[in-house]
């Protein structure tokens, strides 16, 4: 869904074109989920269907309030549903799950194909399809298990955090179909505000331990989250602790790759050097070939 | 024991090795028959198409090998397939080869200091069969890691069916088998083509001169025409 010649491109996959030019600012944008006034009503869940003009995927009902048992290549926004007892009373913790649009972007960082994932100067991460070559590298590098291959088009998908409706200036159509004000959407600064604010509340409420998601192991999210049991938030529909992108991506495209180039690049320079040198091996007359003695 | 076959056309050498190897055939000693051939370009152009698919995917600054097949997702379609190719390939080649590349105690040490000196020129020669050290450590290196390659390659090829932790693990040894199994390839394309002449010709045609049989395995050989070692 990429929105190309609209919003300059921060950082590119699989490419060193970019980094930011530092000629157009714009400051980084986030929503805000409150999980705590998140009354389950999937009212962003159909938003999020209808703007993006995605198929009904057929529900499943495995015995709670939850649509899908996880996120589809035509599914980008998913209200996570768990029942927890919790000081002797029960719980029903809600959660967004979608794309967190990481300020560094696991699924980015992973993708071999050029320009395939994107993060424009707004913070927004997206799937361009037309460079998108299906290989499923960026599930592999997201922390939190989002972007979902899609065998009809051959390519993976994900939310776009509504970057045709952010584009132009309007908020992403979650945000203005949610009914209680659990959604905001805004600048990184006022959501992340906005957040501390709620949970100042809830702490004054009685939820002690209730804490403000917006992980620093990925630089930060573009979808904070307010947790009551923030002490907790694999309570939250498996939500991790402190996620990080994997070390065998970073380890590729950071160590083994340039010490690979080098290693292949030296062997060549290697046997140049030695045939410069030593020349040809065999070169040498081996005399008469009948100077062994034949067996007795 | 001797195999010697008459010398009665004069492309003998080239009919013959369509199904013998080992035999010498007037100035000539059958290196590697046809099967072993074609089985060794198999594996040699089956990883020509994996490298050429594989190297955009590996690093952008060969996204124009990816272009010369029509692009990534061509390179992503084909790289597996091809892939699949050369697994078998191998397998074939490991089986084939397998009895002549039993190593002894003393072709260990090519591992190391061994394959310096003869890389100075220095070594011995004296004992050297059908293949050296240094051919059989290659081999066990390429073999094992076309396994290791094929291996993380499956779970590469189907992200979605196996545990996170495995799909980036499989990212590593990926690398890790292709870089061992590329550097290794350099030097096996340099030894046997241009450092030392009349190799190649084993692999195309399939024979060798008694001379380069005689400079580069002596046992072989002294073996297939029935010579004992003069002189201590």
């Amino acid at each position: 869904m990429a929105v190309t010649g609209t919003l300059e491109i921060r950082r590119s996959s699989a490419s060193v074109w970019g980094s930011p030019s530092g000629l157009r600012s714009l400051p980084a944008v986030s929503k805000l989920v409150d999980t705590s006034t998140c009354i389950g009503c999937k009212a962003c869940e159909v938003a999020c269907q209808e703007w993006n003009d995605l198929p009904s995927v057929a529900t499943m009902n495995d015995g709670d309030y939850q649509t899908l048992p996880t996120l589809d290549a035509a599914f980008w926004n998913l209200i996570r549903f768990d029942e927890r007892e919790v000081d002797g009373g029960i719980k029903w913790l809600m959660r967004k799950d979608q794309c967190m649009h990481c300020a560094d972007p696991g699924c980015l960082e992973a993708c071999p194909a050029p320009g395939a994932i994107v993060q424009y100067e707004n913070g927004i991460v997206d799937v361009n399809p037309a460079q998108c070559i299906g290989c499923g590298y960026c599930e592999t590098g997201c922390p939190f298990d989002v972007p979902r291959f899609s065998a009809k088009t051959g390519k993976m998908s994900k939310c776009t955090l509504c970057v045709d409706r952010v584009s132009i200036g309007l908020e992403p159509a979650c945000i203005k179909a949610c009914p209680t004000g659990c959604l905001h959407f805004g600048t990184k600064d006022d959501m992340v505000a906005l957040g501390k604010q709620r949970v100042a509340q809830l702490k004054a409420a009685g939820y002690a331990s209730a804490a403000l998601y917006d992980p620093t192991g990925v630089g930060g999210t573009g979808v904070v989250t307010v947790l009551a049991h923030g002490d907790h938030p694999e309570w939250y529909g498996g939500l991790p602790g402190s996620p990080r992108i994997p070390w065998g991506v970073a380890i590729w495209k950071k160590f083994l790759r340039p010490l690979g180039f080098l290693a292949i690049l030296g062997a060549v320079i290697g046997a140049f050097g030695h045939h410069l040198y030593h020349g040809n091996k065999g070169h040498v007359d081996p005399g008469p070939l009948d100077t062994d003695e034949p067996k007795a | 024991m001797s195999k010697v076959v008459r010398q009665i056309g004069f492309d003998e050498g080239a009919f013959a090795a369509r199904e013998k190897e080992d035999v010498v055939v007037g100035g000539e000693i059958i290196r590697h028959r046809l099967s072993s051939r074609v089985i060794h370009w198999t594996v040699a152009n089956t990883f020509l198409l994996c490298l050429i698919t594989g190297l955009p995917v590996w690093t952008p600054v060969f996204g124009w090998l990816g272009t010369l097949v029509g692009g990534l997702s061509v390179c992503r379609l084909v790289h597996p397939i091809a892939g699949l190719a050369f697994a078998a390939a191998s397998l074939a080649m490991a089986v084939q080869w397998w009895d002549d590349m039993k190593m002894t105690k003393e072709e260990r040490g090519w591992v190391g200091p061994k394959l310096l000196e003869y890389l100075r020129d220095a070594a011995n020669h004296d004992r050297i069969g059908k293949y050296n050290g240094g051919q059989k450590v290659y081999f066990y290196t390429t073999k094992l890691a076309a396994l290791g390659l094929l291996v993380s390659g499956v779970v590469l090829w189907f992200p979605a069916s196996f545990a996170p932790w495995m799909r980036v693990v499989a990212i590593v040894l990926h690398n890790l088998t292709f870089i061992l199994f590329a550097v290794s390839l350099v030097f096996h394309i340099y030894l046997a083509s241009v450092a030392e002449p009349g190799t190649f010709n084993s692999m195309t045609r399939g024979t060798v001169s008694k001379a380069w049989a005689r400079i580069h395995h002596p046992k072989w050989y002294r073996d297939l025409l029935g010579l004992e070692k003069k002189g201590p």
